[in-house]
């Protein structure tokens, strides 16, 4: 031994170190957290910790010199006074030089690879095999390719949205309806760029990946968050991201919506990604994969008649129900075919041991246990998300009803003037000929108090041309019978209910028809609620009091009273509504309330989803002040916000049902895959690459989710019509509604089948991957 | 020029980090249409070499020339267009596919390939019929003997017309009277369609009754 010899001495000296490298190792460690707290204690002594803290953060997201040289350049441009600062040196030389040996310490801490103490081996001259050699070293074009994928969606995504959205410069297209559009644009494109950058570098290139999303991913989102809380950053880019920051604000929480787009679109980079590795990553664009699917579908099995109807049942019944039905099944095919083997017993044994041999051998596999139950799962998350989905959209569907059968769909509003806009027939005219626009009617608004005989109430007193207010909203088709909205311009027609003496001393509007009759009084309609608290009928008679209708006296606000005689009382459905709203002529509003014309026109658009770009054309045309335009998801942004955002996030959890079966799908797959292995190196013998068996695979776990959502639709669809059609029976007296509310909502059913789809898919990924990575003579040992 | 041209493969195993030398500098060529045997002692690594031969298995250095071009030199997936396109496994075991048919198992090289599933059944039929198992087409390989599952196994080696075929101990399970009717097929297949041929094997009446005969021993292929 003593004649070999020695190798290089720096190998020699990592050798001799070898053994105390742990304590090394923790000593470095140890120095540079003290250098790093003695830095922090220098900054303490500064008292800049909050802007250095800031500059940190700035830095996690690895922009951090590029802000910081930007930041440098602004100040030199315009040179902002010296900031005054104590720099504690000696700290700082402390902590500097604590952080510097900590990491001289870790460095000597690492160990290469032991030193060869053999003799050159006979193989020192031979040419090395190829592979062994392969260095896969970090590809900046496929870099560049991810961060153009990453980067670039998110660009796509917001210029397209704005494009679409903006009314005055772009197409105009509704704002949700523009969202999706450049969503499935940006998801393309990240999908393309980064199966590109895959297939070129003929590899997964995940530090790439990483660095990119990271690096250039980030960004974006991160200045949408912030922007609220950096004033003068929100006067530079705010307008010109309004499209965006307006549809994130609708579902109450925008930097969730950020999140969860830029979520989305790093999932579609994974999947261009992948599929960009599978499809190429034999060199060659190769997308058939109908060898692949010969082979998976064999080895799942999950299109089975038997396992997709027992897996439907389960959905549709429960647990227990099926597995009864089965029990009674297997034991009535038990005793048949026991009596069966043991008539041929009678015969032949061996035509007995036969039968008994083929009897046995129908039990499932552990595997095919296991591949019901994946399909299973994702059934059950995928009916789950559809029905409660559904329900959510009915009950959000029911409400938007009832809000915009109440509401016009945009409202215009004066500002000046008191708020009263006495030229309001023009308006009407201007308005009326705008494309989308249905119906428009004048309206006077006030809140006045309700007395009748019994009770007194507050109510929101509004005056409306009953001529014209059915082309707007709901409210002629909302009138119980026994009342008539018309009434409102024809009070003589009002039928009383009891004979009663009107009180006409202060009231120039009340007309006597002659003496002995009933006195003519002013219609006025009610709601439901409104009515059943005043203790008042259609007929009756009610008296407003406006607080603030007399003009001043010398004591303050003279209050107005007048009587109203009831012309009937309507039913919205919104207990809000019926319990305080209540109309009356526009001619008498306007005298009662002392609003010269009217207080604004509101008006009703051909599609809902285009109140906001219509609201806009409508401002244009009345040329801007003082006129303003409010749309109804404005006027009721704080109620449909939460319902959103509600939405959203039971359907974030839900998912995580889904996510739960991907957990399923995982562990069919890895089991599929382990009791695969000889046939994954057969099939290597026999010339299949590795992406090949990565496709086998990934294509498994595929089926399992497109059999599991396919089956999860039609359970979920079922339960829906079932409750549709059949009803659950709500308790009106706490939810004001009768039946559960469902409405199934094609994209977003499909959507939900999809996203299944796709977690299966993404959850089929790993397993796939180990089992393109079994060595072909592993399986192939003689047994 | 030969069809094989094997030069310095080394190959060792490590177990506990202790070295185990398989093949230590082991150059040969094969003449295209040669009916070649290799024999030697358990465990000296006859598998290993016909592993490594075959692509399936990497050697730490040394080069494969295939009809003049170097295998190793090529990516991974060439690598598996030329496992499927130039060479046929042959196993002590017959390693079919459970899920498939013996027509299918027969098929499979060629739908790998992606040749057309009607051809590619219709040749696996032909050569089935070959084989002498026209009656079995439609048997899984657990319904099979293992002489009929042998024969399926070299059907399939076969189907693609590969111009190599290796064969690991092909009669090793079996009997004798089954085995000579693979050994049969096998020098049919190779006087027939001139098919080049390695045949490891411990049996020494097979071993001499092939034209060139090779042994492994002490780390080297030599003649025997």
């Amino acid at each position: 031994m003593s004649s070999r010899p020695l190798p290089v001495p720096a190998t020699l000296l990592l050798e001799e170190v070898a053994r105390p490298r742990w304590l090394l190792r923790a000593a470095g460690v140890l120095l540079a957290a003290s250098g790093l707290i003695l830095f922090l204690l220098a900054v303490q002594r500064t008292g800049a910790t909050e802007s250095l803290l800031s500059a940190l953060a700035l830095l996690a997201a690895g922009w951090g010199s590029l802000a910081q040289g930007a930041f440098a350049l602004a100040t030199a441009v315009r040179p902002a006074p010296p900031l005054v600062l104590a720099i504690p040196w000696r700290w700082l030389l402390a902590g500097a030089a604590c952080w510097a040996a900590g990491w001289v310490l870790l460095a000597a801490s690492v160990q290469g690879a032991k030193a060869n103490d053999e003799a050159p081996s006979a193989a020192a001259k031979a040419p090395l095999y190829p592979p062994l050699a392969a260095w896969r070293d970090f590809s900046l074009g496929t870099f560049a390719a991810y961060a153009a994928a990453i980067l670039g969606s998110e660009v796509v995504l917001v210029l397209l949205q704005t494009w679409l959205a903006s009314g005055t410069r772009g197409l105009g297209v509704a704002p949700p309806s523009a969202f999706v559009l450049s969503l499935l644009a940006a998801a393309l494109f990240a999908f393309t760029a980064g199966a590109l950058g895959a297939s070129r570098a003929r590899r997964l290139a995940a530090p790439e990946a990483t660095i990119a999303v990271l690096y250039l991913g980030t960004p974006l989102p991160l200045l949408l968050t912030v922007l609220p809380a950096f004033p003068g950053l929100s006067l530079w880019v705010g307008y010109r991201l309004r499209e965006v920051t307006y549809l994130a604000e609708l579902i109450g929480r925008p930097e969730f919506a950020y999140w969860l787009t830029f979520t989305l679109l790093v999932l579609a980079l994974a999947l261009g990604i992948l599929s960009g590795f599978v499809a190429g990553g034999s060199g060659t664009l190769d997308l058939r994969a109908g060898f692949e699917l010969f082979v998976s579908t064999r080895h799942v099995q999950v299109f089975r008649p038997r396992l997709l109807f027992g897996a439907l049942l389960v959905l549709l019944l429960g647990i227990v129900p099926p597995l009864l039905i089965l029990a009674v099944l297997r034991a009535a095919d038990a005793a048949v075919e026991r009596t069966r083997i043991r008539a041929l017993g009678m015969r032949d044994p061996m035509l007995a041991a036969a039968a008994q041999r083929a009897y046995v051998e129908k039990a499932q596999s552990a595997t095919a246990m296991m591949t019901a139950l994946s399909v299973g799962g994702v059934g059950v998350g995928v009916m789950a998300l559809v029905i409660v989905l559904s329900v959510m959209s009915g009950f959000e569907a029911d409400l938007q009803q009832k809000i915009l059968g109440t509401n016009a769909h945009v409202v215009v509003l004066k500002y000046s003037d008191n708020g009263a806009m006495p030229e309001y027939a023009d308006v009407v005219k201007k308005v009326e000929g705008i494309r989308g626009v249905v119906g428009v009617t004048p309206f006077i608004f006030g809140q006045v108090m309700i007395a009748s005989e019994g009770n007194v109430d507050g109510t929101i007193i509004k005056g409306i041309d009953p001529a014209t207010v059915g082309q707007v909203t709901d409210l002629p088709r909302n009138v119980l019978p026994g009342g008539s909205i018309d009434w409102l311009d024809t009070p003589e027609k009002i039928p009383a209910r009891r004979p009663l003496h009107a009180d006409s001393s202060d009231d120039d509007v009340v007309h006597r028809k002659g003496s002995g009759e009933e006195a003519v009084l002013p219609g006025i309609l009610l709601g439901r609620e409104l009515a059943a608290s005043l203790r008042v009928l259609t007929g009756d008679r009610v008296t407003a009091i406006s607080p603030l209708g007399g003009g001043m006296g010398p004591t303050g606000p003279i209050p107005r009273s007048r009587a109203f005689r009831v012309a009937g009382i309507f039913y919205t459905g919104m207990y809000e509504y019926d319990s305080k709203f209540a109309y009356i002529g526009l001619r008498d509003a306007s005298s009662f309330l002392d609003v010269k014309g009217a207080t604004g026109v509101e008006m009703k658009v051909a599609d809902v989803d285009d109140a906001r770009r219509i609201a806009g054309t409508v401002l244009q045309a009345l040329d801007g002040y003082p006129y303003r335009t409010k749309d109804w998801g404005e006027m009721n942004r704080n109620l449909f916000s939460a319902l959103r955002l509600e939405k959203l996030v039971m359907g974030i959890i839900l998912t995580i049902i889904v996510i739960v079966a991907a957990g399923l799908i995982v562990a069919t797959v890895t089991m599929l895959v382990l009791e695969k292995r000889k046939e994954i190196s057969v099939l290597k013998a026999l010339g299949v690459p590795d992406s090949g068996i990565l496709k086998i695979f990934l294509s498994e776990g595929l089926q399992i989710g497109v059999a599991g959502g396919l089956l999860g639709l039609l359970s979920g669809l079922t339960w829906c019509l079932f409750i549709e059609k059949v009803g659950l029976r709500l308790d009106a007296q706490v939810y004001y509604i009768h039946n559960l509310p469902v409405k199934v909502e094609p994209l977003q059913t499909a959507l939900t089948v999809v996203i299944a789809v796709l977690v299966s898919y993404l959850a089929s990924i790993f397993p796939a991957l180990r089992a393109s990575r079994v060595e072909p003579v592993e399986g192939l040992k003689a047994e | 020029m030969a069809l094989v041209e094997i030069r310095d493969i080394f190959k060792s195993y490590w177990l506990h980090g202790k070295r185990i030398d398989v093949l230590s500098g082991v150059s040969l060529d094969i003449e295209r249409g040669e009916l070649v045997s290799l024999v030697g002692a358990s465990g000296t690594g006859k598998s290993t070499f016909l592993h490594v031969l075959g692509t399936l298995d990497a050697p730490v250095a040394g080069t494969l020339r295939f009809d003049g071009r170097s295998i190793f030199d090529l990516a991974d997936a060439d690598v598996a267009r030329f496992r499927n396109t130039s060479i046929g496994f042959v196993f002590q075991s017959h390693f079919l596919l459970p899920e498939f048919t013996a027509l299918e198992n027969v098929a499979m090289p060629a739908l790998v390939q992606r040749v057309d599933r009607t051809l590619a059944l219709s040749q696996a039929r032909t050569l089935l019929e070959r084989v002498g198992l026209g009656a079995r087409l439609e048997h899984r390989p657990g319904e099979l003997s293992g002489g009929e599952a042998q024969r399926v196994a070299l059907a399939r080696a076969l189907v693609l017309r590969p111009a190599l075929l290796l064969a690991d101990e092909p009669t090793g399970n079996l009997d004798p009277a089954t085995g000579e009717g693979i050994h049969q097929l096998l020098r049919e297949v190779n006087r027939d369609l001139g098919i080049t041929m390695v045949v490891v094997t411990h049996n020494e009446a097979l071993a001499r009754s092939m034209p060139r005969r090779l042994r492994l021993q002490a780390e080297k292929v030599l003649p025997a």
